[in-house]
């Protein structure tokens, strides 16, 4: 095998098959959008910090500006816009996820802008734990910034996400 | 932010990945490998890193297995710090973990669980690597105090004969033995504590990749990490791994007496401080002081003190920058050192 500056990547994406060559220094986030305009992944810091890029990459949440979309061939990648539909959404493709339920119930957004990382990160974190104390919410959300300031909201959305189910 | 331009292969074998090595030190290219790439990819965003060749070694099924013999434990470089963190281990009796399905790998090293706990941030964790841990030499780096601490060593893998690392080759030689096809690839072990160099220099060569990082869980004792994060970069500013061994076991004397040894005093205690120096390091002069010593606070506090000396007094040049003097770190060092060792010791007292 020959090293290249061009790469063909293959993976799933929301559940579908997508395929591209592009540039080897291609970021996951920026094949996302750009490539695949799917502009629900944020950039926000570009220094894997503020975690508004999260995405769950083989199911496990990430940070889509800190992996290659080379290093992403072969696997599957679930955007924020793939929540929806997926087992735990409710009935219909238009249903949010039980996460996405709970911050709209509390509020928990005021600009928006880190939202989509948020819900990656909690879907993550209540997968791990389904029933995190407000300390282990707090904890499991120390890869994500909320330039609001609004965390009191997220973490009782967190809380509510994780009593709604089940 | 984009790294700069670079040619990109996924090897598929160590054997692979090893030719690939050979191919861009033949034509004169700065080469990388990458697995989790949660350092080098930021660096790379930021050109403080700009390799012309990127080996991409995450799907190497050397680099994945791992295992444990008695109380030593193998890891894979690939092994992330999620996965590490969920790692089972051996249960009480020797018996595969996996027949038991109680214990793991941060309930018997403690101190692995605690800074699995603190580093960086989930989704990091979820992607970086303990060889990728080793291999970057990051000075501020809280894993490799963890392992320093617990006397690691670092499996390297490269071309036979090509270099020749100081050598502890116990289970190697094993390996050896047990596998059936002669092999072009020749594996060495290290310890960690002649591994690191300096500020993200390590005696790793250009053409070597880490296999595994090997850890062995100390017997009659206990461990914890304690660090002082950045509140940006969850960095430590300082950060302490220790590993206290009490005595055990028994003395009978000509007449037959039986004296138990377990009397609370530290047998040995192992100290690696991150954060403060060029490498993580083994706080040798702090340790002596504790050496069959009974833990007091006194004495706790008196062997803190010497953290930031070596073994004959002098005081070790240490490194300040904009977010923290020298001066300061040298005090959380001697802050963290005491309370590592109290919780370690509160940890062993613990049924």
């Amino acid at each position: 095998m020959a090293v290249a500056r061009e790469v063909s990547v293959q993976l799933m994406v929301n559940g579908a098959p997508r395929t591209a060559t592009v540039p080897a220094r291609t970021l996951l986030v920026h094949f996302l959008r750009d490539e695949l305009r799917l502009t629900g992944t944020h950039v926000g810091c570009d220094t894997t910090q503020c975690g508004a890029c999260t995405v769950a990459l083989d199911g496990v949440a990430v940070k889509s500006c800190t992996v290659l979309a080379a290093q992403a061939d072969g696997h599957e990648v679930t955007t924020i816009e793939g929540l929806t539909g997926q087992p735990g959404a409710g009935r219909g493709d238009s249903a949010l996820h039980p996460v996405q339920q709970a911050f709209q119930d509390e509020h928990a957004l005021q600009c928006g802008y880190c939202t989509p990382g948020m819900v990656m990160a909690v879907r993550q974190l209540l997968a791990d734990q389904p029933r995190p104390t407000e300390d282990e919410v707090r904890h499991a959300l120390a890869g994500n910034i909320c330039r609001c300031t609004g965390y009191q909201n997220i973490v009782a959305a967190v809380l509510r996400a994780a009593n709604s189910e089940g | 932010m984009f790294p700069a331009d670079f040619a990109y292969a996924r090897a598929r074998s160590l054997d692979e990945a090893l030719d690939l090595l050979d191919e861009a030190a033949a034509a004169d290219e700065e080469v990388k490998l990458i697995a989790g790439g949660q350092s080098l990819l930021p660096m790379m965003k930021l050109r403080l890193a700009a390799p012309q060749v990127l080996i991409d070694i995450a799907d190497l099924p050397e680099l994945k297995r791992g295992g444990f013999y008695g109380r030593s434990h193998t890891i894979g470089a690939l092994t992330t710090y999620r996965q590490l963190a969920r790692q089972r281990s051996v249960a009480q009796a020797g018996t595969p973990a996996l027949v038991h399905g109680a214990t793991s790998l941060v309930t018997e090293a403690p101190a692995l669980g605690d800074a699995l706990a603190v580093l960086a941030d989930p989704q990091v964790r979820a992607r970086g690597t303990i060889g990728g841990a080793v291999a970057h030499g990051d000075p501020a780096a809280d894993l490799p105090a963890v392992l320093l601490a617990l006397d690691a060593e670092v499996v390297i893998a490269a071309r036979p004969g090509r270099h020749q690392h100081k050598s502890s080759s116990q289970h190697l030689a094993r390996r050896r033995r047990q596998s059936e096809k002669p092999s072009n690839v020749e594996r060495q072990a290290m310890l960690l504590d002649d591994f690191l160099q300096g500020i993200y220099a390590t005696d790793l060569a250009e053409d070597e990749i880490i296999t595994h990082v090997r850890i062995t869980i100390p017997g009659a004792g206990a461990s914890a990490y304690e660090k002082f994060p950045h509140p940006a970069s969850h960095l430590p500013l300082a950060g302490v791994a220790v590993v206290v061994t009490f005595k055990s076991g028994t003395l009978t004397d000509e007449n037959g007496r039986v004296t138990p040894l377990d009397d609370g005093t530290i047998a040995h205690a192992a100290i690696a401080v991150t954060g403060i120096s060029p490498r993580p390091y083994r706080a040798r002069a702090a340790e002596a002081v504790l050496k069959d010593a009974f833990p007091t606070a006194d004495t706790l506090a008196a062997a803190a003190a010497q953290v930031t000396r070596t073994l004959d007094g002098a005081e070790l040049s240490l490194l300040g920058d904009q977010h923290a003097s020298a001066p300061y770190r040298a005090h959380l060092a001697e802050v963290l050192t005491r309370r590592a060792l109290a919780r370690a010791i509160a940890r062993a007292d613990a049924p």
